[in-house]
């Protein structure tokens, strides 16, 4: 059984919903922005969303308000995303459709806040007594509520792989039956923590950041909110794309750097291709994940070596959108299947030479193609991977 | 109604720190606040940068693969928490609520939820998928299911971690848990060993249903903790180790506010 995709929408620094991402990537324009978050000094680049704070809750979802719900909201109302849901659950009823959402830090922004006007007491002011948003389910609890859906609902949270795995556990949910459709998504704002955090990693670039250049010299935090409605095929006879194949796996060597071969990374690969019954050879285009980080380039390019004729089209697209983290899988991957429907494989924006060390060519520009299968790959902290295979529907 | 197989289990409170400590009490009523923790699994250089939530984790996840006697890497990991930990969460808002608000890198990648299954996969060589969830006040059954679909449709042996620290004064008004609580379960397909520990038949309806309640001689700060929402599920298991209860138990634990897992307990055939 194909897990059809019917329906997709992504509000990043590019702007709202997908027609951001296609006139971004066809003028090479980036969205990152040199750093003015709210009380962050950091000397560095970030992919911010604009109008998030001027984004309002909906009444009955007024006490859920964080800047992440706030950016949920917003990528919610794009291209029409809330009526396709209706319709599906028109079709199928709201029980029978499950929300699995992603994060790393979930509404934590809002628990910073908190914390910076703690009373004598030792609690946060009233006005922050939200329990729903306080937990690393906050986004799962608003999309299910501001759609109504009553299905299974959970928030995976495996750093910058937990969009990407959404999609494994949507596959496996509709193909055992459990349900018949899931909405997935991955919401991820920026915070202090992940700021602050990543500046102790010493891992922040103070310039835009170039994936895959041999200067490159760090990451840029992005933000993002993406969403999409995967269902059992016959649910959706106009859907022209299907998730074909899905990997996961474990580097089992350190917390935060990668394994030095890529090991884990490998095997994500491996078992998407296998899940899919696609050979390595029929991957058109794979959006890599390539932070811009000394580490993961260098070894994601080993990776696609061993498994990769070098005519693949590889790149990274963290140069327009900076690293969203719990939101990266799904942004990517919608930019993954944005250039299948208009053939224009994206380059790696900032990349102006890749470092000779790669044993993998590195797409710097943008490339006209009709792309029949293509791969998303991510990876996160704890040495968590995932791949997922993207298809046509009609091939 | 859907099948499977408890084929291993590993908790860990204040109040016993391993299966058998847990059935012991169950049967005679008597508890101890005293339990010991020494997760030897993970590897010193790594230990020394692991928080107690990591530990308790790795602990219990060893005792239930000890238990089904199955090499720790062939399992797929759903490790289960509302809050994550919940020290790190109150340390990382602290220290970010003044300048000059510098973190410590180790405390800050031992931040995320997925931490536990990170940690685990190196001590126990394990290159299979991990997962990292929280479904709020719904997070144990929730995690249940999907550890559950994920054994059956992959056909594989997935461990399930439920778990949920102290929480500190801030967010005790979000999660009102006094006491750390972890309990792993190893799920498999009906049959995947010869002599699981029990089988377990479910399904998921769409009613609104209560949780279930903790045996009285077992409220040892379990029902604050979102974390010990199966209780009644692995104390089923546990009572009939000593023949205390007639299986098959029926349960039912809510998975929202308006669904539910519908769920029997019998023996192992």
């Amino acid at each position: 059984m194909r897990i059809a995709i019917s329906s997709y929408t992504a509000t990043s620094a590019l702007g709202l919903g997908l027609k951001s991402i296609q006139e971004a990537i066809n003028n090479s324009c980036s969205g990152l922005r040199s750093n003015d978050l709210k009380n962050c000094d950091l000397d560095t680049w970030i992919g911010r969303v604009q109008s998030v704070e001027a984004t309002a809750l909906p009444p009955h979802l007024d006490h859920l308000q964080s800047r992440n719900n706030q950016l949920a909201w917003l990528g919610l109302q794009q291209n029409g995303f809330l009526a396709n849901v209706d319709q599906l659950i028109d079709q199928v009823g709201a029980n029978r459709i499950g929300v699995v959402m992603a994060t790393t830090t979930s509404s934590i922004g809002r628990t910073e806040e908190g914390y910076a006007c703690m009373e004598p007491s030792g609690q946060m002011p009233k006005e922050y007594d939200q329990p729903e948003i306080h937990n690393l389910h906050s986004p799962g609890i608003f999309v299910s509520r501001a759609t109504g859906l009553k299905g299974p609902s959970m928030t995976i949270s495996t750093a910058c792989s937990s969009s990407a795995k959404v999609f494994a556990t949507a596959s496996r949910w509709i193909k055992y039956g459990l349900v018949d459709a899931v909405l997935v998504g991955g919401v991820d704002s920026l915070c202090l923590s992940v700021m602050y955090g990543f500046n102790s990693l010493e891992l922040l670039s103070p310039n835009p950041c170039r994936p895959f250049d041999r200067r490159r010299d760090g990451i840029n935090l992005g933000e993002a909110a993406g969403f999409a409605l995967l269902t059992k095929e016959e649910l959706a006879p106009a859907a022209e794309f299907a998730l074909l194949g899905y990997g996961e796996s474990s580097d089992a060597y350190h917390m935060s750097h990668p394994h030095p071969e890529g090991k884990g990374a490998l095997m994500a690969m491996e078992q998407a291709l296998k899940r899919s019954g696609i050979p390595a050879t029929e991957i058109d285009y794979i959006n890599l994940h390539g932070t811009a980080s000394k580490a993961n380039d260098l070894i994601e390019t080993y990776t696609l070596s061993q498994c990769f004729p070098t005519s693949t089209l590889a790149s990274s697209t963290k140069g327009w959108t900076g690293h969203t983290l719990g939101a990266a899988g799904i942004l990517e991957s919608i930019i993954t299947l944005e250039s299948m429907l208009h053939g224009i494989v994206p380059g790696t924006l900032n990349c102006g030479e890749p470092d000779p060390e790669f044993r993998f060519p590195i797409l710097k520009k943008n490339t006209k193609m009709l792309i029949r299968n293509a791969m998303s790959n991510s990876f996160g902290f704890g040495g968590n991977n995932a791949a997922l295979i993207f298809g046509r529907i009609n091939d | 109604m859907i099948k499977l197989d408890i084929a291993g289990l590993g908790v860990w409170s204040p109040y016993f720190s391993n299966w058998k400590e847990f059935s012991d009490g169950i049967n005679t009523g008597c508890w101890q606040l005293n339990a010991k923790l020494q997760p030897n699994l993970i590897p010193p250089r790594e230990r020394r940068r692991a928080p107690l939530s990591v530990k308790l984790a790795v602990e219990v996840m060893s005792q239930a693969c000890e238990m089904a006697c199955l090499d720790p890497a062939n399992a797929a990991v759903v490790f289960s928490s509302a809050m994550g930990d919940m020290q790190i969460t109150d340390y990382l808002c602290r220290t970010l609520s003044t300048p000059p608000r510098l973190v410590s890198p180790t405390r800050f990648h031992n931040s995320v939820h997925n931490a536990t299954t990170g940690y685990w996969s190196i001590a126990s060589h394990c290159h299979a998928a991990t997962n990292a969830i929280s479904a709020y006040e719904y997070t144990a059954p929730v995690a249940f299911l999907e550890a559950a679909i994920q054994a059956l449709e992959e056909d594989i042996p997935v461990l399930l971690v439920t778990q949920e620290m102290a929480a500190p004064l801030a967010l005790h008004d979000t999660c009102p848990s006094d006491q750390p609580f972890s309990c792993a379960m190893l799920l498999t397909p009906t049959g995947y060993f010869a002599s699981p520990l029990a089988s377990i038949q479910f399904s998921v309806s769409g009613d609104s249903v209560n949780w279930p309640d903790i045996p009285e001689d077992l409220r040892l700060n379990l029902e604050s903790n979102f974390g010990a929402r199966l209780v009644p599920l692995i104390a089923a298991v546990a009572d009939h180790g000593f023949t205390r209860t007639i299986l098959p138990v029926n349960l039912k634990f809510p998975l929202s506010s308006n669904s539910s897992l519908k769920l029997s307990v019998s023996n192992r055939k």
